[in-house]
């Protein structure tokens, strides 16, 4: 009755320049002078500095580690010197910032340990692979010990602009198939791997224990995680659901290989603030202003890391984003006239009318009108009834794109995890 | 930061663009006087949208337009201004403006009007739909159902439900014009039909079925007179019907994954 069919979905289209070389595939590396490690979207978690301002740590070195869970690590994404340090009141991590060092070393863990789950677990924790992990319901990452009813492993990506994941796995098929046995490891659960359709190149590799296939099509949000596990395994209060990259699952391949992360990932910089579009590798927690300096229309813009759906403006890549938005800046908008104001302040937030775009931007997974109903009315239970903690804010983005941004469906549907997440807690 | 453009006024815009086709074909058929009736309907409806902005900061909507069309096309002849007026504001306010506008009413503010018109002075004539006018009821749904704005689900049941009864010989044939008007114009509303793909089937195959029962069984009424009945019951169970698919879905999904 409701399940995201081939040609579900949308295809949002938005201005953005030509690749520079658009025959070329293959991307440039590009390692920013100077890096941050921030905190993904969400409560800044509390970290225990384990490196000083002006140390200078090697590529993979713990820089900090969570104080709830100092398992935990927070590493330099390459060999630098720490710059600065911020941090919040009550050590809540704002950001840190390093200077790429030329001479610097790579640190190297000692995979052996991980042929226990407990061994595996305590590498990708301290080798800063936990952060790539993320859990639903709630999001954010797991917990040290948590175990899921299922992983989703996306080697596809249906938002505008996003790299092709097939990209950044081409000839590293082996490190896929040893990272996705290894995430085989951490649930009793299936893994399913999220691919777009056509030949894959790890199929043949990857035939973990308990492996799933999914073909996604082409259009948004296929590839979206929250609906993929609306359908397929959705999350409970007591059975979450994890979900990793497949270019870090690969990663956690090559760390069990040689003891060693990757030094970088695959990322698109476009948008339409951009001469040209690019698509490079570059270390975790990038600078932004670094990988679009030179390819930056003149006038002022904002940067996102993230999707021109999703995205947040941002001076550094955040942990699980691929991609980098460069958008003109708008004039910031005047107050409204009092009299306007006052004459359409019930009006927020708008009805939202049930039409087949509507529908669409939930690929056709869940009753759409029903679920931003219980939304807008705060309905807790219902919107759970209807899938609410399988989805995170990513999930209705698209649907909050479409409805013109008047919705505030991503607010209304961070305020009502929130609140049914201090509930259960209590 | 860009937005896409699917908000109730562009929703409502398409809406209206649907049913020009309809609109023009009716002026052009009932001259100065069908213009007098929607002038008149317009204006009732965009002054209680007034009142409603200034006391309760409800934003107008253009969607009135519709509405007014849709008044001024079905309601009983004769009325004189001041019914008319009347029943318009009933409909208005009641069907639309006191839950909060369009967006959030439960029965189509013009199907309110209607029915109290038809309650309120039953001696009064119904209108005829003439036949060309029925005629561009047809592109009306197809532009609906092209752009997204009216559901797949109440225009298809309806129509095929529809077809199949007047072949078998178990509807008069005569009440297709208004019926057809009546869908375009009241039934496919997207904010009073059934919301889930399901509901909204349901919802074209209990207004096929409404109509074809008091057809058959209502002697004496007006075709408009039981389509805009029909009309009015069919709104008043789409929440229900709603309510139903969503019960088979949540029991399809405990069934597969043992939660919702």
């Amino acid at each position: 009755m409701f399940a995201p069919g081939p040609r579900s979905g949308l295809t949002p289209r938005f201005a953005a320049p030509p690749p520079a070389l658009p025959d070329r595939v293959e991307p440039d590396l590009d390692i920013t002078e100077e890096a941050g490690i921030v905190a993904g979207l969400g409560p800044a978690p509390r970290v225990e500095l384990l490196a000083e301002e002006d140390a200078h740590v090697a590529r993979g070195a713990p820089v900090a580690r969570l104080r709830d869970a100092p398992e935990i690590c927070l590493v330099a994404p390459m060999a630098a010197r720490i710059g600065r340090v911020s941090l919040l009141r009550g050590h809540r991590l704002s950001e840190i910032v390093l200077f790429a060092d030329a001479g610097g070393d790579a640190l190297r863990h000692d995979p052996s340990g991980a042929r226990t789950e407990a061994g595996l677990r305590g590498l990708m924790q301290r080798a800063g692979l936990w952060p790539s992990l993320r859990r639903r319901p709630f999001g954010g990452m797991p917990g040290t010990a948590e175990r899921p009813a299922a992983i989703f492993v996306m080697a596809t990506d249906t938002r505008p602009f996003a790299p092709d994941p097939r990209l950044a796995l081409d000839g590293r098929e082996a490190a896929v198939a040893r990272g996705l046995h290894a995430l085989a490891e951490l649930t009793d659960g299936p893994v399913f791997l999220c691919r777009a359709p056509g030949p894959g190149p790890f199929t043949a590799q990857a035939a973990a224990p308990r492996l799933r296939e999914v073909i996604c099509g082409r259009r948004h949000p296929q590839g979206a995680v929250g609906l993929r596990a609306h359908a397929l395994c959705p999350a409970g209060l007591d059975r979450p659901v994890w979900d990793i990259h497949a270019e870090d699952a690969a990663a956690l391949g090559t760390l069990l290989d040689t003891g060693q992360m990757p030094p970088t990932r695959l990322v698109a910089v476009c948008g339409p603030a951009l001469r040209t579009a690019r698509l490079v590798r570059t270390q975790p927690g990038a600078d932004l202003r670094g990988l679009t300096r030179r390819i930056a229309q003149p006038g002022a813009h904002e940067l996102l890391s993230g999707t021109p759906l999703d995205g947040h403006p941002a001076h550094w890549l955040s942990p699980r984003d691929r991609q980098v938005t460069a958008l003109p800046r708008a004039a910031a908008p005047g107050a409204p006239h009092w009299l306007l104001a006052a004459l359409t302040r019930s009006a927020r937030p708008a009805p939202v009318i049930p039409t087949a775009a509507l529908e669409q931007s939930f690929g056709g997974a869940l009753p759409a009108a029903a679920f931003v109903r219980a939304l807008g009315a705060g309905d807790d239970e219902g919107a759970m009834r209807l899938g609410l903690l399988s989805l995170l804010e990513e999930d209705v983005a698209l649907a909050d794109y479409v409805l013109g941004g008047t919705a505030g469906l991503a607010g209304q549907l961070r305020a009502m995890l929130e609140r049914i997440r201090t509930e259960h807690a209590a | 930061m860009m937005r896409g453009i699917w908000t109730r006024e562009t929703v409502a815009l398409l809406l209206i663009a649907a049913c020009l086709p309809l609109a023009a074909f009716w002026l052009w058929y009932g001259g100065p006087g069908a213009a007098a009736r929607l002038g008149l309907a317009a204006l009732v409806l965009a002054a209680w949208q007034l009142v409603f902005l200034l006391v309760r900061a409800q934003p107008v909507c253009v969607v009135g337009a519709l509405t007014a069309l849709a008044v001024a096309m079905l309601a009983p002849e004769g009325l004189g201004p001041w019914r008319l007026v009347l029943g318009i504001s009933f409909g208005a306010v009641m069907g639309e403006l006191v839950f909060g506008g369009w967006g959030r009413n439960v029965v189509h503010p013009a199907t309110v009007a209607l029915s109290f018109l038809g309650f309120g002075f039953p001696a009064f004539a119904w209108p005829e739909i003439a036949l060309p006018v029925a005629w561009a009821a047809i592109p009306a749904g197809l532009i609906g159902l092209v752009s997204g704005v009216m559901p797949v689900g109440v225009l298809g049941a309806a129509a095929l439900l529809g077809a199949a009864a007047t072949g078998a010989g178990l509807v008069d044939p005569g009440v297709l014009p208004a019926a057809g008007v009546v869908l375009v114009l009241l039934v496919a509303d997207p904010v009073c039909s059934a919301s889930t793909r399901p509901g909204q089937w349901l919802t074209g195959a209990l207004y096929a079925a409404l109509t074809g029962l008091f057809a058959a069984g209502w002697h004496g009424a007006a075709p408009v007179q039981i389509t805009v009945a029909a009309a009015l019951l069919t709104a008043l169970a789409a929440p229900a019907l709603d309510e139903t698919a969503l019960a088979v879905w949540h029991a399809n999904r405990r069934r597969r994954h043992g939660r919702t």
